[in-house]
């Protein structure tokens, strides 16, 4: 136990050191992560460049906690969390995270506000309804689209409906957001302004790690790193597209 | 208890939602589970019915469940000594059991012996009597007499309302008004039977009794479905008495002595008519009391049939869980994505499987609904079709028992038919969001 004195800073958010994942692949098993080291801190922006298929959203999924590292160390918060049971790794996922992907993943039966009152049904069952509503309303404004509460899906623009999935992502208020590609299926302008309100997410002190094809999305981040070869580099001071 | 009404409520409301948004597979699944539930429904429902039909007219000849009997031997003075301790006692009926022929004076009755009215000719003749030299008619006031418009019956006498024991149905005019003086004309209340003989055959009305000192003209009030086969009347005991001795109704050679019909709170009672009755020198091992069990008697042979019937149902219950099975683990081959999104934000596997249950459950209870519903609309219309056949079944409302049975099949059903879908969507990798 290291003793901590006092004015140094809190533990990061995310502290990730030498973790490896292996997956099994059709034939032999693929090591596709061989020793990453990140460390998140509050109110840092991190963006994530890689070749398809370098294993980017396979350390999202570690670090959301879908899924446990074969080796290294992951600490969240100070805490070690390597090889949590799956019961607490879901309470995290509702408490810590929140997540937007390539894929929107509404729930074409349900409202914009349903859709985003789905991330607040957790091992305790679900907040009473008036409460639900205000938080629900809540992110969505934060997202700009209070006023499409009640639409479904499909009568939504796709712009709308990322923001729709984002608000799922807020709503629980969580201290890192996780997004992986969620400007892939957008034009540039819509593609703009979602990387535009996850990066307002910082500000006020959420830990944003964001996975992306787009340098100039990546640009907007406070750092940029890549991934190759199983190992996370820093892409250069400021990359210039 | 709260985390779990939580996680219920949760289940249950996004259960809800997953319903609402596949009406027609949904709609399928409870097609083939409707006939299953009804069926259960269905055998539950006529089990229960048949047991109260069968106990309903066996209860108007046995009594009903609970009550107790004794027999008073003819001997001695233990009749007098009976019928005084019974006198205005509401709690503990007496019946006397005597011959007694109605109709034109002087003539044989037309079933002579007192047998079925239909029936005549078929068995009845005149009464006989056995001993070492043989058997030979027994001699009474009928022998040589001409046949002739009377019929013969068992005339009881009663101390008290009896149908508080014995619920005869009414079927005609008044019953019996134990209240006020007795009536020098003995009122009589007919059972079915004898009504019956009594429309066929027009008779005068003279009543002659066995033992009796005279013959009285009777006046006949009413008609009651007592359950009996043979012709039978009832009359006050006291308005009988006007024209018989006492000691006659105990040396009767139709029967003799008395029933002695009590609740089975009369405690007091029949301690008090025990001790009357020893006092007057009828040996204690002779007074005989038992109580009518025939629910417990018959239970078994019902119940058997009720588990033949009950498990044929649930052959056909089993073919409507395929049926939620089947579109269940289809639905869940296509919520693959939902559920994985679902975990991905933060509801673990029990809490999924749980709405995924949910599902089936709500459907199940549905259906279960619906089939009793059908359950209940159907009896009612079998009743108005056929209910004036079945004096027995008459107002007969639908068993709780069926619909509970029906809850119950529906819930398992629900439970059988979406646990291995709740598991399937339970163990979905989360990183399925991923690879999309
Ligand atoms: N479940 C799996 N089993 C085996 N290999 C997988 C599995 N999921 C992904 N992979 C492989 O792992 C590699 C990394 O995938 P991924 O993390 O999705 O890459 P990226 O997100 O950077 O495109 C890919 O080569 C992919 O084919
Ligand atoms: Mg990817």
């Amino acid at each position: 136990m290291t003793t901590t004195p006092l004015l140094v800073p809190p533990p990061p958010l995310i502290h990730l050191t030498g973790v490896t994942k292996t997956l099994k692949g059709q034939d032999e098993p693929r090591t596709i992560l061989a020793g990453v080291d990140l460390t998140v801190r509050a109110g840092d922006s991190v963006a994530i460049l890689g070749r398809s298929g370098s294993g980017k959203s396979t350390l999202l999924s570690l670090i959301g906690l879908f899924d446990r590292p074969d080796g290294g160390q992951y600490l969240l918060g100070g805490r070690d969390i390597t090889r949590i049971p799956e019961r607490k790794a879901a309470a995290l996922r509702s408490a810590e995270f929140g997540f937007v992907f390539q894929r929107f993943f509404l729930l074409k039966h349900l409202t914009a506000a349903q859709n985003v009152a789905m991330a607040l049904v957790n091992g305790q069952g679900w907040l009473p309804r008036r409460k639900r509503k205000a938080k629900v309303l809540a992110a969505l404004d934060r997202v700009g689209i209070g006023h499409l509460a009640k639409h479904k899906p499909p009568r939504l623009s796709g712009g709308e409906q990322q923001r729709v999935a984002i608000a799922r992502a807020l709503v629980r208020e969580p201290r890192i957001l996780l997004a992986d590609e969620p400007t892939g299926a957008l034009d540039t302008e819509t593609g703009n302004l979602v990387v535009e309100v996850l990066r307002q997410a910082t500000e006020v002190g959420c830990g944003l790690v964001l996975v992306t094809h787009d340098h100039d999305h990546a640009a907007k981040m406070g750092r940029v790193l890549h991934l190759s070869d199983g190992l996370l580099r820093p892409a250069g001071q400021r990359v210039i597209a | 208890m709260i985390r779990l009404s939580g996680r219920l409520r949760a289940s249950l409301i996004i259960g809800g939602q997953g319903i609402r948004a596949r009406k027609l597979r949904t709609f399928l699944s409870m097609v083939s589970l409707f006939l299953g539930v009804l069926a259960v429904v269905v055998v539950q429902a006529g089990a229960e019915i048949a047991n109260r039909a069968m106990l309903a007219d066996v209860e108007l000849y046995q009594g009903k469940d609970g009550t107790r009997q004794m027999y008073v031997p003819p001997e001695g003075q233990a009749v007098p000594v009976a019928l005084e301790v019974l006198e205005g006692r509401t709690d503990a009926v007496a019946m006397t059991t005597s011959r007694a022929i109605i109709g034109e004076p002087g003539v044989k009755p037309i079933n002579e012996g007192g047998g079925p009215i239909d029936q005549v000719g078929d068995y009845t003749g005149p009464r006989m009597t056995c001993d070492q030299s043989g058997c030979y008619p027994v001699q009474d006031a009928n022998s040589g007499a001409p046949s002739g418009q009377a019929v013969e019956l068992q005339l009881v006498g009663l101390t008290g309302d009896v149908r508080q024991f014995r619920p005869f149905r009414p079927s005609q005019g008044r019953w019996l008004d134990f209240g006020g003086e007795p009536s020098l004309a003995p009122r009589l209340v007919l059972n079915e039977q004898a009504a019956k003989a009594f429309t066929r055959y027009h008779v005068p009305a003279e009543m002659r009794v066995d033992g009796a000192t005279a013959n009285p003209t009777p006046q006949i009030i009413g008609v009651v479905d007592d359950g009996g086969y043979q012709p039978a009347a009832y009359v006050r005991a006291d308005e009988l008495m006007n024209w018989m001795p006492v000691a006659e109704l105990g040396d009767s050679s139709s029967g003799g002595g008395l029933q002695v019909l009590m609740t089975p709170t009369a405690v007091e009672v029949e301690h008090v008519l025990r001790a009357r009755l020893v006092a007057a020198g009828t040996p204690e091992e002779q007074i005989h009391v038992n109580t009518v069990e025939t629910l417990k008697r018959m239970s078994t042979e019902l119940a058997l049939m009720r588990w033949i019937f009950l498990g044929m149902a649930a052959l056909v219950l089993l073919i409507g869980v395929a049926g939620i099975l089947n579109v269940g683990l289809a639905t869940v081959g296509e919520r693959i994505e939902e559920f994985a999104l679902r975990r991905a934000v933060g509801t673990p596997r029990l809490l999924l499987a749980g709405i995924v249950l949910a599902e089936t459950l709500l459907t199940g209870l549905l259906t279960a609904a619906l089939a009793i519903g059908a359950g209940v609309v159907g009896l009612q219309l079998a009743m108005t079709v056929f209910g004036s056949r079945f004096p027995a079944l008459e107002g007969t409302a639908f068993p709780w028992q069926a619909g509970v049975a029906g809850v119950i099949a529906g819930l398992v059903a629900g439970v059988l038919g979406g646990l291995v879908p709740a598991l399937r969507a339970a163990r979905i990798p989360i990183s399925t969001v991923m690879r999309a």
